[in-house]
């Protein structure tokens, strides 16, 4: 797996894509942000298939924010299909959501979600988290070692 | 356990002949001729049943039952009376100082045994339980050992006749759950042994097995016809019969509903008024014979007082007597709840139609001539029993059918009753699903558009600040302020919605360290004010801990809001005694509230200060209500203007298998 400085932003909200990117910015991550729009195309991107068949499939992101009401595949479902693979199971996962209902907080963590954000309303608090988030997942957080097959290939 | 019976009699004859009949029925008997003799043994020993003459040589019979019933170890013992004494005086005497049986004498000794053994069925109360006696009725002595020997080994319990009429008695004493009668038997066969049992309400229920000799046709169809269940060759294995017995009772029903009907085969009384001492007696000989116990009355008067102690089958009575006449007699008898279902046959010697017309309109159920010779009386009485007993059948018959409507009818409306409830917990459990998708998507949806107007608000205050005067930042600013508000609103209405829905754990918490918690908060978040907390410590509840912290949320985030304006700002979490309950309290010396509208406090989005004075969405203390309530406990408040305001709540210990 090559470190890539990628974050991956699964939302389907234009709006919040906007908003989301413009935090970052605002919040002095530099990292590109890459984004798709719904569970089934997070799923392609990652192992290169579908409309990102061409990517290299080695490269992965640093982290992946991922909201969880989605089309196609909802956030669960996409954690679920990347903690069941090898390749993506170690991935670091920050499950952004509105809600903030127990049984959503509960289940991502059991799917093996690493940390879970609710999207306030105040935006000036949304900037705050993503620059916690950038300093702790891109800045002070040491990635897991790579996989065997990926190291070999 | 063997019954015993306690015999006393002065009479050598009488104690020979009832101790000998007790004991052949399986009584283990004492004979006694004293009253002193019967004191000694009664020390001694206890007894089912005690046999007790009226007239012995050292006492009075009725003095020693007195003390019979005040000794409290036989108090509730049974004990005929019997005696020669044919007064009516001595009879109540009996009846009314606690004897359950008085039995003139002479007797008859079949009689006797056959009452002693139905008051001792009617007092066991386990008798309806023994359910596996078979009666066997044949005349070999060697085939009723050996089958009696089979069907004992299998464990059920085992009576035995010799013959048809023997049989007959004994199922009366019996009530067996089947019988096994011989076909061929001396005086009455088995075929008519078995109809008679079908003639009879109490047994007709009783499954039947007929023995053949033979397999022709003909007896098949003669023990079929007389309505035997089953019939099996006498020359066939004992197990063969013994396979029949169980395969029988298996498939019988439990025929206990119909027993509470008296057997028209088991023993009956007959009251008898007359002023004749001679007719009485002759009448009384005559239908002793018939196996009837008979009761003399020597006038209407006697009569009734003995009707009042003694229950009788039937009522012979004279039309002309001196002081009450038959005919009010009658008239009072048949207007009495209790007798007018005893048949009562009127006699006199008067062969007038005008006296039998009389008779009749006063109530009589029949009308005989003394001239009439006794057997035709007899026949009469027979008669009037049987009318008496099928009366009974039917009113029996009538009651269980009522009493299965009224079943029937309950368990239609206690189904109906389960319907109606599946239908609306199916409903409400489709309409609670249905507001948790509502509420999921409006805490979904109804926020994503928030942060837009919220977010893009800010980008433009932030990135175009420049192009923008004060008045538009202002603007901006409050457009911010409306999409937060908004969002705490949704917010609040969601936390409602889901306190009332949440499933309530409830645990032994401490209050007293919620308080803390939420208390440290706010002064955290609010680290410049100085406010003086005093929360009392153990407040121990029984309670949803998550939902309890939601509460101390809500009114201790109040008491701190509504103590921003005053001087000495102080809040008190504490309980106190009332009326036997424990109260809890939230206190503060804030801005308080007017007792007038202390109802609203407590319904959603009602405010009783302006947006400006203290912020607030108005949804705190309906959760807060709907928490309390969750847990069975009641909230209220307390306040005045300017003077803070103190909010109470109880919370009950948990009931199991209560609300949840």
């Amino acid at each position: 797996m090559i470190r890539s400085r990628i974050i991956l932003l699964v939302e389907d909200n234009p709006n919040d894509v906007k908003l989301t990117t413009r935090a970052f910015e605002k919040s002095d991550v530099p990292n590109e942000i890459v984004v798709v729009g719904d569970g089934e195309e997070a799923i392609d991107y990652l192992f290169a298939t579908g409309r990102h068949a061409g990517r290299d499939p080695k490269v992965m992101p640093e982290v992946i924010l991922l909201d969880m009401k989605l089309p196609k595949i909802d956030g669960l479902g996409v954690l679920r299909r990347l903690r069941a693979d090898e390749r993506t199971r170690r991935l670091p996962v920050v499950v952004l959501t509105s809600s903030k209902e127990e049984k959503d907080v509960t289940s991502s963590y059991n799917l093996g979600a690493n940390s879970f954000i609710r999207k306030p309303v105040d935006f000036a608090e949304f900037i705050d988290a993503a620059r916690h988030l950038g300093l702790y997942w891109l800045i002070m957080n040491e990635p897991p070692p790579r996989p065997e097959s990926a190291r070999n290939g | 356990l063997k019954p015993s019976v306690l015999i006393v009699d002065d009479s050598l004859t009488v104690r020979m002949d009832l101790g000998e009949a007790f004991e052949l029925t399986g009584f283990a008997t004492t004979l006694c001729s004293t009253v002193a003799e019967a004191r000694s043994a009664l020390l001694k020993g206890s007894f089912s049943l005690i046999i007790l003459d009226v007239l012995l040589p050292d006492g009075d019979g009725i003095d020693l039952l007195l003390e019979i019933r005040q000794t409290p170890a036989t108090a509730e013992t049974l004990v005929m009376v019997l005696s020669s004494e044919a007064e009516v005086g001595d009879r109540t005497r009996g009846l009314k100082t606690g004897g359950n049986e008085y039995i003139g004498k002479p007797y008859d000794q079949s009689y006797v045994v056959a009452r002693a053994l139905e008051l001792l069925r009617t007092r066991e109360p386990g008798s309806a339980a023994r359910s596996t006696t078979v009666l066997i009725i044949d005349d070999s002595p060697t085939f009723r050992e050996e089958l009696k020997s089979v069907l004992e080994l299998s464990g059920y319990a085992v009576v035995t006749a010799a013959t048809g009429e023997e049989g007959l008695r004994a199922a009366v004493d019996a009530r067996p759950a089947i019988i096994v009668v011989d076909g061929v038997l001396p005086g009455i066969d088995g075929s008519t042994v078995i109809r008679r049992i079908r003639a009879d309400a109490a047994l007709r229920t009783t499954p039947c097995i007929l023995l053949t000799c033979s397999e022709e046709p003909s007896d098949q169809l003669k023990a079929l016809d007389a309505g035997a269940d089953a019939y099996v060759r006498k020359e066939e294995d004992t197990r063969i019969i013994l396979a029949r017995v169980t395969a029988l009772l298996r498939s019988a029903g439990s025929p206990s509903a119909v027993r509470a009907t008296a057997s028209l085969l088991g023993p009956k009384k007959i009251l008898t008024i007359d002023d004749s001492l001679t007719y009485l007696h002759e009448v009384a000989t005559h239908l002793r014979k018939e196996g009837y116990d008979v009761i003399p009355a020597r006038s209407g008067e006697e009569a009734l007082e003995l009707l009042s102690i003694q229950p009788v089958d039937c009522i012979l009575l004279d039309l002309v007597m001196p002081g009450l006449s038959g005919q009010e007699t009658c008239r009072r008898i048949k207007a009495s709840a209790a007798w007018r279902d005893i048949p009562l046959i009127m006699h006199t010697s008067l062969e007038e139609q005008a006296a039998m017309i009389e008779g009749i309109n006063a109530g009589a159920d029949d009308y005989i001539a003394k001239s009439s010779d006794l057997e035709v009386l007899c026949a009469r009485v027979r008669a009037q029993l049987r009318r008496k007993q099928f009366e009974d059948e039917n009113r029996n018959i009538r009651e269980q059918l009522l009493q299965k409507e009224v079943e029937v009818l309950a368990a239609n409306s206690a189904r109906e009753l389960a319907e109606i409830r599946a239908t609306f917990v199916d409903e409400l459990n489709s309409k609670n699903i249905e507001l948790e998708a509502f509420s999921y998507s409006v805490a979904h949806d109804l926020r994503a558009p928030l942060r837009s107007i919220d977010g893009f608000s800010k980008l433009l205050l932030d990135d175009y600040a420049p192009q923008l005067d004060a008045k538009g930042q202002d603007y901006l600013q409050l457009v911010r302020e409306s999409a937060q508000r908004m969002g705490e609103l949704i917010d609040d209405l969601l936390l409602l919605s889901r306190v009332g829905r949440a499933d309530l754990s409830r645990d032994r918490i401490d209050l007293s360290d919620i308080a803390k918690g939420v208390s440290e908060e706010l002064r955290r978040k609010d680290p410049d004010r100085d406010v003086k907390w005093c929360i009392e410590e153990q407040l121990l509840v029984e309670a949803d801990s998550g939902l309890m912290r939601v509460a101390f949320d809500n009114l201790l985030g109040n008491a701190w809001k509504f103590t921003a304006k005053v001087s000495a700002p102080r809040i008190d979490v504490g309980t106190r005694r009332q009326e036997g309950v424990a109260v809890f309290f939230v206190r503060d010396n804030g801005a308080g509230f007017n007792m007038e509208y202390a109802e609203k406090l407590f319904s959603p989005f009602q405010r009783l200060h302006t947006e400006s004075e203290f912020a607030g969405t108005g949804i705190g203390l309906a959760t807060v209500h709907r928490i309390v309530d969750r847990h069975g406990g009641r909230i209220w408040a307390d306040g005045e203007v300017d003077r803070g305001a103190t909010f109470y709540f109880t919370i009950p210990p948990a009931r199991p298998g209560g609300r949840r």
